[in-house]
């Protein structure tokens, strides 16, 4: 997911929030080499210089992740150009972009062994080390939690809630919120496996059977640590899409009643309330 | 985003698939008729056959009578946009074929079955799998029909496309008889045909419930979590509204507008501003408050510009909750209080 030394780059760099965020991670000590835009006027933003084209990027500045702010319907041309550069990490901040194109983007990116994140996702943040994301940092104070959510605001609450009232975060991990993602509850679990975090919170939605999934999976693979999780829309009516274009509850298993038993029945952890997130 | 019978059976025709012989009719008296038929209310709820929204006609009496019945009947609540009136298909055999997105496996998955018809839910004989495993196993006659709906599903960005029942009639022709098509509203920029059905013009993401707490948020599931909150506090929701990311104050206003419009005389609001920047929402609440005193607001805003957003609604005499929990508290006693002001 992320070692904490990424050599980034930004494609969109020269749009509003692209350049906005670019800013705000440089000053989070993020280390931005370059980005791109198809805007050639703009040579430098923030210090930053802009290029052309994703392969000056790897050529020129050795850039290993690029974090995508491209608008949606240039967003596939946009990570297809930065998967045959090279680059290996693709964390995709925008939103609405088509699923098909999502499936696209997947197929490809599993054939080049190249690792996305999001779309539609708030990105990673290690607190005090890096972020490629847009969450706001002050909500997020070092620690030792791991934080995976599909849902942006809802995880700036909740590691509001974790720095204040308990032990602070370790990483937390931004999915998005779309019915295709990069990376899934599964996939978030082998990282944090893999640098042994001992406490994990997961914020789920309503659709699909993913966190469930996920936590099996966790248990399956030995995950001996903590998991607590907290749902959202309880009160999300089926075949009504709740904002999130994956937050649609068609069928059972869906619905955040059965996911919420499912999860006690094999002893997880399951929170009422943000305020209960407490290890 | 659902897409009419009558518009799906358009685009199958286009992409060279056998449907029935058809008027649309939106108003009564139809100009035109077909005999013997069958007539569909074209609307979006599941479950229109068992609901009564499927009429026969065998004569033209009975083609105006049902006709009409339709146009007027809302089925599960839901009013028509028109009915279409079909040639009746004599059906020698049923087939089901569906392709829909597999979120686990994050690609497409195709289901078809040698038993169509409204019961498919209880069928043991169905096989899923890649669009290429499904053309391997079909009977011969789907070869060329398959590649045509493959060809349907990805250049008209559908979520879903399901055709229930394929009727082979005696000579062994393949007729969709019914059509399930959802286009990814993400899409829609480059799906014009569809776009003209769009009911939702709002900035913002809404949803009506039934309660009469309104609620508005930035972000889906801080405005999921809200709406939970309230529940939980044995009230209920009056929709769900996301003003999204980077709210600006027309948007806001929209959407403070849009509940004042539902008659929603409380709402919570709950921000937590990452690109959402707290003192344009606070002035944003104040301009609607000073037009509208009756409406009582419940405010908790954090996040980008936070101190600027609290002097703002500080000096109005708005109070700024500094959590949920805390802001649903609030809700809580005022209206409990109002409550035992009514006894």
């Amino acid at each position: 997911m992320t070692e904490g030394n990424e050599k980034v780059c930004v494609q969109g760099i020269t749009g509003k929030y692209g350049k906005f965020h670019t800013e705000k991670m440089l000053k989070y000590g993020t280390n931005i080499v370059c980005g791109v835009s198809k805007n050639s006027s703009v040579k430098e933003i923030a210090g930053v210089p802009v290029l052309n084209s994703a392969e000056d990027a790897v050529k020129i500045y050795k850039a290993d992740t690029s974090v995508v702010f491209v608008p949606a319907r240039f967003a596939k041309d946009a990570v297809t150009e930065a998967i045959y550069a090279g680059i290996k990490k693709i964390i995709i901040i925008t939103e609405h972009i088509p699923i098909h194109d999502m499936i696209e983007i997947y197929s490809l990116s599993k054939e080049k062994n190249v690792k996305i994140i999001g779309p539609n996702c708030p990105g990673i943040i290690i607190p005090s080390v890096l972020k490629i994301g847009i969450m706001p940092e002050k909500a997020f104070k070092p620690g030792d939690i791991a934080i995976i959510s599909k849902s942006g605001t809802l995880m700036y609450e909740v590691a509001n809630q974790l720095s204040v009232n308990s032990s602070g975060i370790k990483i937390a991990i931004g999915l998005g919120g779309d019915p295709v993602t990069g990376t899934n509850v599964s996939e978030a679990f082998d990282y944090i496996i893999k640098k042994g975090i001992k406490k994990t919170v997961l914020i789920g939605e309503p659709g699909g059977n993913e966190e469930i999934k996920g936590i099996k999976h966790a248990i399956d693979k030995g995950y001996d640590g903590k998991i607590k999780t907290f749902f959202a829309g309880k009160t999300a009516p089926e075949g009504k899409t709740m904002g999130h274009a994956g937050a649609i509850v068609e069928g059972r298993e869906g619905s955040i009643a059965y996911k919420e038993s499912y999860l006690k029945s094999m002893g997880i952890d399951v929170s009422e309330k943000i305020s209960d997130l407490v290890f | 985003m659902k897409i009419h019978e009558f518009v799906g059976k358009k685009i199958l025709k286009e992409y060279g698939i056998n449907v029935p012989e058809s008027v649309f009719i939106k108003n009564f008296p139809p100009e035109k008729g077909i005999i013997p038929s069958v007539i569909k209310s074209q609307v979006l709820v599941g479950g229109r056959m068992k609901s009564g929204g499927v009429l026969f006609a065998d004569n033209g009496e009975e083609f105006l009578r049902n006709t009409e019945i339709l146009l007027k009947k809302p089925i599960k609540g839901e009013f028509p946009y028109g009915v279409l009136a079909e040639e009746k298909i004599k059906i020698n055999h049923e087939y089901y074929i569906s392709a829909v997105l597999n979120r686990e496996k994050r690609s497409e998955e195709w289901i078809f079955s040698e038993e169509g018809g409204i019961e498919i839910e209880n069928s043991e004989n169905i096989k899923k799998g890649s669009y290429e495993e499904i053309l391997n196993t079909v009977p011969e006659k789907f070869r060329t029909f398959l590649p045509k709906l493959k060809k349907i599903f990805n250049e008209k960005d559908l979520t879903l496309l399901e055709i229930n029942p394929v009727a082979e009639d005696t000579s062994g022709n393949l007729t969709a008889l019914d059509c399930v098509m959802h286009v990814d509203d993400n899409a829609l920029f480059r799906q014009p045909w569809a776009k003209k059905f769009t009911e939702d013009d709002h900035d913002f993401h809404y949803v009506e419930l039934d309660g009469n707490i309104g609620i508005i948020g930035c972000g889906a599931g801080i405005v999921m979590a809200t709406m939970d909150a309230v529940k939980n506090a044995g009230y209920s929701p009056a929709n769900f509204l996301d003003i999204g990311g980077g709210a600006d104050k027309e948007t806001t206003l929209n959407a403070l507008n849009l509940l004042k419009s539902k008659n929603i005389k409380i709402t919570v609001m709950n921000i937590f501003g990452g690109i959402t920047k707290c003192d344009v929402i606070a002035n944003s609440i104040l301009e609607f408050k000073e037009i509208n005193k009756d409406i009582k607001l419940f405010i908790r805003l954090t996040g980008t510009n936070e101190e600027e957003a609290g002097i703002i609604l500080e000096k109005n005499n708005i109070k700024n909750y500094k959590d949920l929990d805390e802001m649903i508290n609030a809700l809580d006693i005022f209206l409990k209080k109002e409550v035992h002001n009514n006894d």
